[in-house]
């Protein structure tokens, strides 16, 4: 990446420590627009916490970060660079963007462990025995490291969940994406999966998470974003947003979810 | 009853020892395994670029303008491919490239039936591997991207080989499809396995004897490849984690 890449406001978001910059972001299915009028800055060793009704766009929102939804308009500033733009190569960018799915979607045909080096190896040019290395350390940070030489078929979702988490992790990533990590989940493996979660914001790594668990998103959360219809139409920090909704739409969800 | 064993004796000697005419079919069936064999491998070569270009055409979105038109030509070829050769008899595109595409080459026969065989075989292969692609769960394909594999490399470690596994089982029945057309061989005259008992029964003026053998050794390795299949199916099924 040359500096001419970069866009002009590279410089003010630096300093300001932004890392994600999203301008005036759409999307349209067709007819229908998933996402419009979507602007919202995300700091470094920010948690955003997404919530909102069924269908208001928060998935697709979390998937134009990293492109897996291209926008119909607007911008994705990540690290300065505009990734909507067509004529970056968006696969490098999605190195440093670790994204955790609602159904975990790890690699069947994979061990563990190679779910979890087959891209630093690959990607970022490490050796497989320092691939290997830092998969297993990060196994063990999650209590799965007897799990390495097993099948993904053969954990719980809990146990899957945490192996996609240090999967995303593996690549050193500037910020992780989750979507409903914990939605696909039995009660009794939610805990374990947040739990590692929490971790991580402890540790100051950036997290965007679209979340049900309001009181994961309370206690975890620097900033809830609430979304409607395609809009953000309600961002605060946690103590506010739950203790003084200012929208009767967001009380009336909040009544429902809690 | 012992004219019986007399007469079938007689016809044996005359259809297979006679003029050492069993080599016939020996041959016959050497051709025939080899023809299957590399018109197999072709077909598959061809069948799985048809299908990724079939399958990466439907899914592609976010393309910039030139690599998507290139996608829409090949696309478009493709599908002609697939309709001109799923809508046309094997044996008439065999002798369409034999008399009519090499016409005018000197080129071997063999040569010309791997080709015929394997563009044909091609064909269904490539509808039996854009299925098994399509067949993966869409998030395989979004976690491959997600973390920095480029669209061609996710598809090669991550979607190809879960949908090879599926579709094992259907690339070997093809397999013993492609093994039985390539009995119209003899279309161009090469003597493979059929053309062989041909030329038996059209020397001998016996019909029976030559026919049913070769029918029987057809059979044999028919049977022997379904076999194979369902063993592979089952070791698949086994190791189905
Ligand atoms: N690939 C798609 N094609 C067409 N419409 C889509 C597609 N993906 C999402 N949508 C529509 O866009 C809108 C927003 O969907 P999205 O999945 O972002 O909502 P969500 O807030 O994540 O909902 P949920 O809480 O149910 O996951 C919905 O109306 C949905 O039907
Ligand atoms: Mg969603």
């Amino acid at each position: 990446m040359t500096i001419d890449d970069r866009n002009p406001q590279n410089e003010s978001m630096q300093s300001e420590n932004i890392l994600i910059r999203v301008k005036d972001l759409e999307k349209r299915f067709g007819d229908l627009t998933a996402l419009s009028e979507v602007n919202i800055d995300i700091h470094r060793g920010e948690v955003v916490v997404i919530i909102g009704p069924s269908g208001s766009g928060k998935s697709t929102f979390l998937r134009a970060l990293n492109m897996l939804e291209d926008p119909t308009a607007g911008a994705v500033y990540f690290n300065g660079v505009n990734l909507a733009d067509l004529s970056v190569n968006i696969n490098i960018h999605r190195q440093k963007m670790g994204m955790v799915f609602q159904h975990f979607n790890l690699f069947p045909h994979m061990t563990i462990l190679k779910n979890m080096t087959a891209a630093p190896i690959a990607l970022l040019k490490k050796s497989r025995a320092e691939a290997e290395a830092d998969a297993m350390r990060l196994l063990t940070r999650v209590g799965l490291a007897e799990k390495a030489h097993e099948y993904p078929a053969m954990l719980s979702g809990g146990q899957k969940q945490r192996v996609a988490i240090v999967r995303a992790l593996a690549m050193n990533p500037d910020v992780m994406l989750f979507d409903e990590p914990t939605s696909a989940l039995d009660p009794e493996m939610v805990g374990e999966v947040l739990e590692v979660m929490r971790d991580l914001a402890r540790e100051g790594m950036t997290m965007v998470i679209v979340t049900h668990e309001m009181g994961f998103a309370r206690e975890v959360g620097s900033r809830i974003v609430f979304m409607d219809e395609g809009r953000i139409v309600e961002e605060a920090a946690p103590e506010v947003f739950f203790t003084t909704p200012r929208r009767e739409r967001i009380a009336q969800f909040l009544r429902k979810i809690l | 009853m012992e004219a019986f064993w007399g007469t079938l004796q007689n016809s044996f000697e005359r259809v297979f020892i006679v003029d050492d005419r069993w080599t016939l079919l020996a041959r016959g069936l050497g051709l025939t395994l080899l023809i299957t064999l590399l018109a197999a491998l072709l077909g598959l070569v061809l069948g799985f670029l048809i299908a990724i270009v079939r399958s990466t055409h439907d899914k592609m979105t976010g393309l910039k303008p030139v690599p998507r038109a290139v996608l829409n030509l090949f696309n478009g070829i493709a599908k002609l491919y697939l309709t001109v050769i799923r809508g046309t008899p094997v044996v008439v595109q065999l002798m369409i490239i034999y008399f009519v595409v090499f016409g005018a080459v000197n080129i071997s026969k063999v040569l010309v039936a791997v080709i015929a065989f394997g563009i044909n075989s091609g064909a269904y292969v490539a509808e039996i591997v854009r299925s098994g692609i399509m067949s993966i769960e869409r998030g395989q394909m979004e976690a491959g991207r997600s973390l920095g594999f480029s669209y061609a490399q996710t598809m090669v470690r991550v979607i190809l080989p879960q949908a090879f596994k599926n579709v094992l089982p259907s690339l070997g029945n093809e397999i013993i499809v492609l093994l039985k057309e390539t009995s119209v061989s003899g279309y161009i005259a090469l003597e493979d396995l059929a053309k062989g008992g041909d030329i038996i029964r059209s020397v001998t003026y016996m019909a029976f004897m030559p026919l049913i053998v070769v029918a029987l050794v057809y059979l044999t390795v028919v049977i022997f490849l379904s076999h194979l299949v369902t063993r592979l199916e089952r070791r698949l099924r086994a190791s189905d984690h």
